[in-house]
């Protein structure tokens, strides 16, 4: 569950910002919890897209990416939004799959990971086909669930947050040394993050960790942080590896004031909108995009492939059933481009290369 | 009692030696600069709260007023996100924001009479909730020079948001010292039934109390979205723990009646001092969860001890 919204969002789903999501939806009024878009072929099974919310840029995103996919192919489109309650998510696939018929290709992020359990076998029981992601109990496979549970897609931390190290230590020079700013210490994402970033550095003599901090995923504890090390490490500084955007951001906030932003480069990860914006003005070196529109427009596709008989899930390899997706690293040289494609215009994606992204199988520890 | 009263200040000069006994760069001027910058937001928060903690009652609203004014603030003056630009002007209307959502924690407390607590609760997650509504879970970039201006120009060395948040403590000092509503907060607080007999009207103080609470969250915010160049629904995380700790580290009594906007700075500063502090001296991020909750209860033991000194005297 933390794993899921925290790439989405930056930093963790807690109980109470749960809570302020439901205030969120009591203000605005009542959110339809199922948004349907017609589809004009009568047999076509429709494709369904369970995510948290569509209050934040992430969820958001995927499904504009279902709905780019469910256009490609002509097929009816339907959003379930399960606010951050298991119950609801899980009633709502019943609900769906009773009115379809079992007649669905369905992508869901779960909203926790045992409730993947009750929707895959509600889905087998009822034909449909089923891809999750992020979240799912270790020990439940989808090739223990032929054909129906297609393939379960997550990412990987560890690549990622040495990709970013590494286009930090790039700016730099390949020396001097850095100041790091990690996420939640027992999140999941921000041990695989940190993990990568120790690779990095081991692979790097010449880089110096002068100090790492838990900045809890928080833009202020960002900046508060960054400032001490203002103080205590001053020019000894020569770059700043933070666990995501937000706290990158904030620590460029923090360099700014001392008159510092685009002196001391800075790496963030998740690729939000402001960062790819801060990559282009020179002040951050880097940031992984997860692109959750090919995440909510993929993970129907390949649902949707396995429905209408492209393929058979129980031919695929492992690792095409469990696998990690592909982030896109952003630095300078492409920040332009990706901003172009991916922010400023709809992302055009090829709906037909349903492997393409598929980066090994997922392993567990 | 005097000496008691005194024992945050004490803890506050205790911290300071400490700190730079093993970093002396502590009391650098570039350090003093940034502890002051780390320091204005939640004294801003912390005076606005002090006011309704003297009263006897609590505001757990904090973090919903800084949040919407910062999301409010961030759409109207010039930004990523559309064509406005009102200066000035959104900073009024931002103000006037916190007052409104003041207003009504005060108006559904007295009329209602829901405890303080459920009511500012609830504006707490409305406030938020409208703010995640507005951007839509999207963060919007700050440009106006003068609201970046608070946390990047300096004026005698001092970024001007430093400025804005000691000229909010001097408004708070003359409200708290020397008008009727400053002593009318210390009267409900020592005792409201006493308070009412006397013939305070108990309603309007409260009223007009979460109101100014709320203007002083709204400065809180903008200085907030001035410091981090932009707004998002996420921005006052975490601050209303600083706020209420700052209040109670300060000395200001959560029973009522005890307490003062100068102890809430001397609280801010212990918060804020200990928390650069523990970087500056290197110690271990898991352990520094710890030190703040030990703090926590040294603060209360604090409160108790004064308590009893009052008996003995």
């Amino acid at each position: 569950m933390v794993r899921n919204i925290e790439l989405g969002l930056g930093r963790p789903l807690k109980r109470r910002q749960l809570l302020k999501g439901a205030a969120a939806i009591a203000a605005v009024g009542m959110f339809p919890a199922i948004i349907s878009r017609r589809g004009n072929a009568a047999d076509m099974p429709t494709l369904v897209n369970s995510i948290r919310s569509l209050s934040n840029p992430y969820h958001a995103t995927w499904n504009a990416g279902g709905a780019a996919f469910a256009k490609s192919v002509g097929a009816e489109y339907v959003t379930l939004v399960t606010e951050g309650n298991s119950e609801k998510g899980i009633a709502d696939i019943k609900a769906i799959l009773a009115k379809t018929g079992g007649n669905c290709a369905i992508n869901i992020d779960p909203n926790d990971a045992p409730d993947a359990r009750p929707i895959v076998e509600a889905c087998k029981e009822a034909g449909a086909y089923v891809v999750t992601q992020w979240n799912k109990p270790v020990d439940l496979h989808p090739w223990d669930y032929n054909p129906n549970y297609v393939a379960h897609i997550s990412f990987s931390g560890v690549p990622y947050g040495k990709a970013m190290a590494e286009a930090l230590f790039k700016s730099m020079g390949g020396k001097g040394g850095i100041v790091a700013l990690g996420g939640i210490e027992s999140n999941v994402p921000a041990i695989e993050r940190k993990a990568g970033l120790e690779q990095a550095l081991k692979e790097n003599p010449g880089i110096q960790l002068l100090d790492f901090q838990v900045a809890n995923w928080s833009d202020t504890e960002a900046l508060e942080k960054t400032n001490a090390w203002l103080t205590q490490f001053g020019d000894k500084i020569g770059g700043i590896w933070a666990a995501n955007d937000g706290m990158g951001l904030a620590a460029i906030e923090a360099l700014r004031a001392d008159g510092r932003a685009g002196k001391v480069p800075v790496t963030g990860i998740d690729g939000i909108k402001l960062a790819v914006e801060a990559i282009q003005k020179g002040e951050m070196a880097g940031t992984v995009a997860w692109d959750p529109f090919w995440q909510g427009g993929m993970g129907l596709a390949i649902a949707f492939d396995a429905k209408t008989g492209v393929f058979d899930p129980a031919k695929e390899s492992k690792d095409h059933r469990e696998f990690y997706g592909t982030g896109v690293v952003i630095t300078g040289e492409n920040a332009q481009a990706y901003y172009d494609t991916n922010i400023k215009s709809e992302p055009t994606l090829d709906w037909k290369d349903i492997w393409g992204r598929a980066s090994g199988q997922i392993q567990y520890n | 009692m005097r000496i008691a009263s005194w024992a945050p200040v004490i803890v506050l000069l205790l911290l300071c030696a400490i700190i730079s006994v093993i970093n002396p760069n502590f009391l650098s001027f570039g350090n003093m600069v940034r502890i002051s910058q780390s320091a204005m937001i939640p004294l801003v928060l912390g005076i606005g709260a002090t006011f309704i903690i003297i009263m006897g009652s609590i505001d757990l609203s904090v973090e919903g007023v800084l949040t919407l004014a910062a999301v409010v603030l961030s759409m109207l003056v010039l930004n990523g996100e559309n064509a406005n630009d009102y200066g000035l002007f959104a900073v009024a209307a931002v103000l006037i924001v916190g007052a409104g959502v003041g207003f009504i924690n005060g108006l559904i407390n007295v009329r209602l009479k829901v405890p303080s607590f459920m009511t500012t609760l609830g504006t707490w997650f409305i406030g938020v909730g409208i703010a995640n509504a507005l951007l839509g879970g999207m963060a919007t970039r700050i440009n106006d020079p003068w609201i970046r201006g608070l946390a990047i120009e300096r004026f005698w060395g001092f970024p001007w948001g430093v400025w804005v948040a000691l000229l909010c403590l001097l408004i708070a000092l003359i409200i708290q010292n020397y008008t009727r509503l400053g002593r009318h907060v210390y009267a409900l607080g020592g005792g409201e039934e006493l308070a009412a007999l006397s013939g305070i009207s108990v309603a309007r103080v409260r009223i007009a109390a979460f109101t100014i609470a709320g203007v002083f969250y709204a400065v809180g915010g903008i200085l907030a979205a001035a410091q981090l160049g932009l707004g998002n629904a996420q921005i006052g995380n975490g601050r209303l723990f600083t706020t209420i700790t700052a209040v109670v580290v300060g000395g200001t009594s959560l029973s009522g009646g005890q307490g003062s906007v100068l102890q809430t700075v001397v609280g801010v500063l212990i918060v804020v001092v200990l928390s650069n502090g523990m970087v500056l001296m290197g110690v271990p991020p898991s352990v520094q969860i710890g030190v703040q909750g030990l703090m926590i209860i040294a603060a209360v033991a604090l409160s108790i001890n004064r308590k009893l000194m009052k008996i003995i005297k």
